[in-house]
């Protein structure tokens, strides 16, 4: 629920929505047990892909109308589809871990950081690529031909399924084709402001046919974006059907079926890890210790706080059972902080309480980001020596790592004694 | 099998003092856990002293170089080097206590690196007009401050091919103060261990912290120090970059020198532990594995480059790692299940 919203508007939300959703299967009056809890858990799962899909169908959608008639106007509606669309992808963040089906699929969707020159044209100036990378400046979009891995290759077309198969070419992770950071750097290019306000730039004249096209090759250019932002749609489509309770034989059936403790395990293991390891490690320890613009998430676009913010709602989604659609309707049922209550109410509050006050650190960085005047976006934060910056985010690490520990209590209170992920030979 | 960017990073200096491996102090610990924990406390100080000497000793070997550079020095200095990347090495899986503060072990070593942030900075500082001193030096990150940008401007071969390239002044005014900053860290890491001796041992719940350091240093050991440039990890290819020190060809070396470092200084009280717990036999089989595993990298070489290049040497590199996994198995599935320790989330499930 967003902080503006009350609570009386979205329960009744909440009641319409799931009085006309027969694909939801949990209610706010399913008595709490471990069964229930993960089957609610993957109904969270679906409703969160289901709005995940719709935005990036938008975003297929605005993006054929700039290849229809590329003008400054069609790239700025563009560029707002796209982040329209991450507030629902990151709230599904927190399903990757744990979930061999998401982990083993995400990286076509969401690998990052990427060596951007693999796509298109780059200021080499200062483009810091993965070492050893030899893809990293192949510049798809110029080069019909290419070499990587000793294996030279030949790129007439883009497809969706041309673009899968490039992705991690030559077995470098940096080498991402797809998924929404190509597509970012497609629609905003690099942002060459460093530590300074700004992000990419790129004209829609990037996208023109004839004489018009600036920076060469627009039609790959225009081909590859069409084909990219398909391939998105196509991934979700089948990330949904996973979690759908109508499909013989997906993902939520197999997991319905196990064991209730090991839905639990899957939950806790993608909250713990989504809130230490990856998000308050991996994309902002490292980035504002390093004070390394590379390392920020949504580099590009500049939209990394939202990316974070979403990411941190994702676990309270699932801790409370609860998820609000792109709608406004408010999914809800029973959830993992009922059954903690129900034994350890002071645990439950405590844990309640640390989400809240990680939400409020990623609203701060999330605020003074979308600041009216003089906003400091993430890329600023982490800037040697901005002392307001680097507090904006070392609070937030601070509360995910509280709300970390409360993670591990709860799995023992749930009887969940091993956090080791059935990692399908993953290496966490 | 696909994977997403996996660029795992080692964040052991994620937790900062306030957080998950804080240990609450708690009355009623044993004498015999009390013992053990005296005995490690004892041991990693005495690591932690070897680093702090040994960067000492390297700090004012720069200086010597960078006063009269000759063949001579630079060996002195090179040689200095790797001894004080050594000992840190050797007390590189202390992920808990003093090593928390200020993010000191990412100070200490940046790593992984995968984009070359070390180069980008040590080209920024040594290109750009302003002086260079402590202030520009920590101001520039982490990446900056520690064992790899001093292995940048001693072993980085185009680096070591341009007029910037030691003895230069301005490159010689970065390795004297990176090498001040390293030892300056290093000798207050020894001192606030030593002040934190009281606390470490009455404080019970330091046992399973120290217990779980070992098996994230292992972890990292295997997948991510080994198995990564090896493509056992997320990518299939053989790639020098991904390991440690490969500026230095040290990158087995180094390897080594932290599972010496467990042996030496973890493995003693761990045994301590299982032996209050009536399981001598698994610190038996430790003991060993320690030992057989060690011996395993007589038959290697300090780098890597030349190891991923040659299948006969890659196949013994295999054996190692099989080796070092075992080990781990060992201390994870046997040791810390013995002890009732469990591993939770830890900082380095990022990827």
């Amino acid at each position: 629920m967003s902080p503006t919203q009350p609570l009386a508007i979205a329960t009744a939300l909440a009641s319409l929505y799931l009085a006309g959703c027969s694909t939801l299967t949990g209610t706010a009056h399913t008595p709490a047990t471990p069964e229930t809890v993960v089957s609610h858990y993957a109904d969270l799962a679906l409703a969160t892909y289901q709005d995940a899909l719709t935005t990036a169908q938008r975003l297929d959608i605005a993006v054929d109308a700039l290849l229809d008639n590329p003008t400054e106007q069609t790239l700025a509606t563009a560029k707002q589809a796209w982040l329209a669309s991450r507030i629902p992808y990151q709230q599904s963040e927190v399903f990757r871990f744990g979930n061999a089906v998401v982990d083993d699929w995400e990286g076509q969707l969401n690998a990052w950081p990427l060596d951007e020159g693999l796509i298109d044209y780059v200021d080499t100036t200062n483009y810091q690529y993965e070492l050893g990378n030899e893809g990293a400046s192949a510049n798809l979009v110029a080069n019909s031909r290419l070499t990587v891995g000793g294996e030279a290759l030949t790129v007439n077309t883009f497809t969706p399924q041309v673009l899968a198969d490039l992705n991690e070419i030559g077995g470098s992770e940096a080498n991402v084709a797809t998924g929404y950071h190509a597509i970012e750097f497609l629609l905003w290019g690099q942002d060459l402001n460093g530590f300074d306000a700004g992000n990419g730039n790129r004209p829609a004249t990037d996208y023109a046919t004839g004489a018009e096209c600036t920076n060469g090759h627009c039609d790959r250019r225009r081909a590859y974006l069409d084909a990219a932002t398909d391939l998105l749609v196509d991934d979700l489509e089948w990330m949904t059907d996973q979690w759908s309770p109508n499909i013989a034989g997906n993902y939520r059936a197999s997991l319905v079926a196990d064991e209730a403790s090991t839905g639990l395990q899957k939950m806790l293991f993608g909250m713990g890890s989504l809130s230490l390891g990856e998000l308050a490690g991996e994309r902002m320890k490292v980035a504002l210790e390093a004070n390394s613009p590379e390392d920020e998430h949504d580099c590009f676009s500049d939209n990394t706080h939202n990316s974070h913010y979403y990411n941190g709602l994702g676990v309270v989604n699932v801790y409370t059972g609860t998820y609000q659609t792109i709608d406004g309707k408010l999914v809800e049922g029973p959830s993992l902080s009922d059954l903690v209550a129900a034994d350890q109410p002071e645990l439950d509050a405590t844990l309640r309480q640390q989400l809240e006050t990680s939400m409020a650190a990623l609203g701060a960085i999330k605020s003074a980001a979308e600041a009216p005047s003089n906003p400091m976006a993430f890329d600023q934060m982490i800037e040697p020596g901005n002392q307001a910056g680097s507090t904006l985010i070392n609070t937030a690490i601070q509360g995910l790592v509280a709300q970390t520990y409360s993670i591990e209590q709860v799995a023992l209170s749930v009887g969940v004694n091993d956090l080791q992920p059935d990692d399908a030979g993953h290496t966490f | 099998m696909r994977h997403s960017l996996r660029r795992a990073v080692f964040l052991s200096a994620l937790l900062s003092a306030q957080t998950l491996s804080v240990a609450i102090a708690e009355p009623q610990d044993s004498p015999a856990e009390q013992n053990a924990r005296a005995l490690w406390h004892e041991n990693i100080a005495i690591g932690y002293q070897a680093l702090a000497t040994s960067a000492q000793a390297l700090s004012d070997t720069a200086t010597l170089y960078c006063d009269a550079p000759s063949e001579h020095t630079r060996q002195s200095l090179e040689s200095q080097w790797r001894e004080a990347f050594s000992n840190w090495q050797a007390v590189r899986f202390v992920d808990f206590g003093p090593i928390e503060l200020d993010s000191r072990a990412w100070q200490l070593q940046f790593w992984p690196d995968p984009k070359n942030l070390v180069g980008t900075k040590a080209r920024q500082l040594l290109s750009a007009d302003a002086p260079i001193n402590r202030q520009r030096v920590t101001d520039s990150g982490v990446a900056a401050e520690g064992f790899p940008m001093l292995e940048y401007l001693l072993f980085d071969a185009p680096f070591n091919q341009t007029e910037q390239a030691l003895p230069g002044d301005r490159s010689c005014a970065l390795l004297k103060t990176t090498a001040t900053v390293v030892k300056d860290n290093a000798t207050d890491l020894s001192a606030d261990w030593q002040a934190l001796a009281e606390h470490y041992q009455a404080t019970d719940s330091y046992t399973a912290t120290t217990v779980r350091s070992a098996m994230t240093a292992l972890d990292i050991l295997v997948q991510k120090r080994l198995g990564e440039p090896m493509g056992l990890g997320s990518s299939q290819r053989r790639l020098v970059y991904a390991g440690d020190a490969w500026r230095s060809g040290q990158s087995l070396a180094a390897a080594e020198a932290s599972l010496s470092g467990l042996q030496r200084y973890f493995l003693p009280g761990l045994i301590r532990e299982l032996e209050y717990a009536d399981q001598r036999g698994i610190g038996n089989d430790l003991t060993d594995q320690f030992q057989a595993t060690l011996a395993r990298f007589d038959a290697l070489p300090d780098d890597l480059a030349s190891v991923l290049e040659d299948d006969q040497r890659y196949a013994r590199l295999q054996n190692l790692y099989i080796s070092m996994q075992q080990l781990e198995q060992t201390m994870t599935l046997q040791a810390a299940v013995a002890l009732g320790i469990r591993q939770g989330f830890n900082s380095s499930d990022g990827d």
